[in-house]
C-alpha cells in the first residue's frame, strides 16, 4: 500500500522522543496545538521520507501542486514518472493535464 | 534585443519569481534575506549545475535592492585576492548607499563555485571566506555544485544550506514552450519533450539544444532532436540506491545502472549491505545474494580491460534488484559500505599491527604475513603471561604497543 501526504500537513503515530527529534533534524516542523507535521526544510527530504515510510511501516509519497493550476496531484499520473530523479518528493511541477494543455497554457502565460 | 544573443542569456530570469522550479529554496532564500536578525551570516547554495543557484542569487539582490559583488571561478580565489576583493565589499557601506537617488541595501557578497577553490593558485581561500564570513556586515551567499567535499567542512559551519535540485521534465518542457512562442518557433511537443529528457535537470543545456535545433527554420520536430547527444548526469551512490531497490524491473535497474556512474566495487558492497533490509523473507533473500554473487564474478572478469561484459554485470546485479517487486517498502539505506566503514574505523588499529609487525619482522628476519599470523598471537600469549617479559625490549614495543597487544581480541 502506498500513502499519499500533503507536505504541509500530516499526521503521524506517536513516536519515542529519539525518533521525534531525528524527525525535526532532518526537517520537520510540528505544530502542538493542531498535533499536525509538515516539511519545514527539504535539504534532507530523502532521508526523511524513508523515515516517515518507516515509522508508518508503508511507502509514503508526498503529493505534488501544480504551478499551474494550482491542484494536487502524485507522481504516479506522470509519465516521465521513470525518469525523474525527484518523484514522490514534495516540489512544484506541472500536472500531466496542464502540460497537453494548449489553451490552459496560454492562459498561464498571460500571468506573465 | 539583439538576434545574436544566446536565448540563455535572452531568457536569464530578470526577477525571482522567472525562475523554474526549486519554490522551496527560493522561499528559503527569500526568507533569510528579509530577515534583518539572520541566526546565520551566509548562505551556501548547493545542489547540480544549471538549476538555478547563481540566477536566483542576481534575480534575489536585484529583487532586494543589492548591489552584488561577485567572484567566481575565473577570478584567482587565494586569501590575499579574497581579502583584497570581498573584505571591503563586506567591511564598510558603499559610498554610494548616502547618495540620495541610491534607495539600495548596500552590498551583497556573492562567491560563485566556491567547491572550485583549490590548488595552489587560491591557497588559503577558504580560510579567507570563513573569516570574512564571521566579520561580514552585509549578506554573503555562496553557490556549489558539490558540497560534500573535504575542504568546504569548515564553510558549511558557518552557512545556512539551501539544497536545490534537478528541474524536473514538465518544468523544463513548460519552459521550452514559453520561449517557443515568444520565438515564434513551431514545435512538437515530442520534441521539446526529448530535449528536456536528455537535458536531465539541466536548463541552460536545454535551452542551449533548442536555439542550436530551432533558431534557423523556426521549427522543430522530433525528428530534428535525433542528433542530440545524451548527456550522463552523475547519480549520487544514495540516488542510485534508492532508485535501484525501488526498481520495479530488471530493465529498469539495468538502465538505472547504465545511467549512473558510481563505483561498481563499492555499490556492490552496499547492495550486499542493504539486501536483508530490502528482503525479509529468507528465500527472496537468498536468491537476492546469489544474484549479486554472480555479479561479483563478472565484475571480477571484468577487470580494467574487459569492458564489453559491464552489460552481464547490470544485468545479474538488476535481477538481485527485482526477485521480489512487489514486496518493496522504503527502509533506511546503509551507505557507504560497511565494510569501508569498518576500515575506516580500524585504521588506528592496523597502523599499530602493522608497526609491531614491523618490529618482529626486523627481529626475527620474517615478513609482515608471516609476523602477523604465526608471531603474533604466541607473543600475546607470553605477554599475557609474564607482563614484563623481556621480549618487549628486545622487540623494542613501546607500552602503547604492549597495551596494544595485550588488549587486541583479533587481528
Amino acid at each position: 500500500m502506498v500513502i499519499v501526504l500533503n507536505p504541509k500537513e500530516f499526521k503521524l503515530p506517536r513516536v519515542e522522543k529519539e525518533k521525534f527529534v531525528l524527525l525535526i533534524r532532518l526537517g520537520l516542523d510540528y505544530n502542538r496545538e493542531l498535533g499536525l507535521f509538515s516539511i519545514k526544510n527539504y535539504n534532507n527530504i530523502e532521508k526523511l521520507i524513508d523515515t516517515v515510510s518507516g515509522i508508518l511501516n508503508t511507502e509514503v509519497v508526498f503529493s505534488q501542486t501544480c504551478i499551474r493550476c494550482g491542484k494536487d496531484f502524485p507522481c504516479t499520473d506522470c509519465k516521465y514518472n521513470e525518469l525523474c530523479t525527484t518523484k514522490d518528493l514534495p516540489f512544484s511541477c506541472v500536472c500531466p493535464k496542464c502540460l497537453t494543455d494548449r489553451k490552459q497554457f496560454e492562459e498561464y502565460l498571460e500571468k506573465f | 534585443m539583439s538576434n545574436d544573443l544566446l536565448w540563455v542569456e535572452k531568457y536569464r530570469p530578470k526577477k525571482i519569481e522567472d525562475i523554474v522550479g526549486n519554490e522551496e529554496a527560493k522561499a528559503a532564500l527569500i526568507e533569510w534575506l528579509k530577515n534583518k536578525r539572520r541566526s546565520k551570516k551566509a548562505v551556501l547554495l548547493y545542489g547540480p549545475p544549471g538549476v538555478g543557484k547563481t540566477a536566483l542569487v542576481n534575480a534575489a539582490s536585484k529583487g532586494f535592492g543589492f548591489s552584488i559583488i561577485e567572484m567566481n571561478a575565473s577570478d584567482s580565489r587565494s586569501e590575499k585576492a579574497i581579502n583584497e576583493v570581498a573584505k571591503p565589499a563586506t567591511s564598510y557601506v558603499a559610498l554610494d548607499n548616502f547618495s540620495s537617488a541610491n534607495k539600495g541595501k548596500g552590498n551583497l557578497l556573492f562567491l560563485d563555485e566556491v567547491d572550485g577553490i583549490a590548488g595552489n593558485e587560491d591557497r588559503g581561500g577558504v580560510g579567507a571566506i570563513i573569516k570574512i564570513v564571521e566579520e561580514a556586515r552585509v549578506p554573503v551567499i555562496m553557490a556549489a555544485n558539490d558540497p560534500d567535499i573535504d575542504k568546504l567542512r569548515p564553510l558549511k559551519k558557518v552557512c545556512l544550506l539551501i539544497r536545490f535540485h534537478q528541474i524536473r521534465i514538465p518544468l523544463i518542457i513548460a519552459l521550452l514552450q514559453k520561449i517557443c512562442l515568444l520565438e515564434h518557433v513551431k514545435a512538437e511537443f515530442e520534441a521539446l519533450e526529448r530535449i528536456a529528457q536528455n537535458s536531465k535537470g539541466d536548463v541552460r543545456s536545454a535551452i542551449n539544444d533548442l536555439q542550436s535545433l530551432a533558431e534557423e527554420n523556426h521549427a522543430l520536430i522530433l525528428q530534428d532532436t535525433m542528433a542530440l547527444t545524451s548527456r550522463n548526469k552523475d547519480i549520487s551512490m544514495d540516488d542510485t540506491l534508492r532508485g535501484f531497490f525501488s526498481t520495479k524491473s530488471v530493465t529498469e535497474a539495468s538502465s538505472l545502472l547504465s545511467r549512473s556512474n558510481v563505483d561498481y566495487d563499492e555499490f556492490i558492497m552496499s547492495v550486499g549491505d542493504n539486501l536483508p533490509r530490502r528482503y525479509s523473507d529468507p528465500e527472496e533473500l537468498a536468491a537476492a545474494y546469489d544474484f549479486v554473487s554472480q555479479a561479483d564474478v563478472f565484475r571480477g572478469r571484468i577487470g580494467t580491460e574487459n569492458w564489453h561484459l559491464l552489460k552481464y554485470f547490470f544485468n545479474a546485479l538488476s535481477r538481485a534488484s527485482a526477485v521480489a517487486p512487489e514486496s518493496y517498502k522504503p527502509f533506511e539505506l546503509i551507505s557507504p559500505p560497511i565494510r569501508i566503514i569498518t576500515l575506516f574505523w580500524t585504521k588506528g588499529k592496523r597502523t599499530m599491527l602493522d608497526g609491531i609487525c614491523g618490529k618482529i619482522g626486523a627481529q626475527c628476519h620474517v615478513s609482515h604475513s608471516i609476523a602477523k599470523h604465526d608471531f603474533v598471537p604466541f607473543i600475546k600469549i607470553i605477554l599475557q603471561n609474564t607482563k614484563s617479559s623481556s621480549l618487549i625490549p628486545w622487540f623494542k614495543f613501546t607500552p602503547e604497543e604492549v597495551d596494544f597487544l595485550l588488549k587486541m581480541n583479533r587481528y
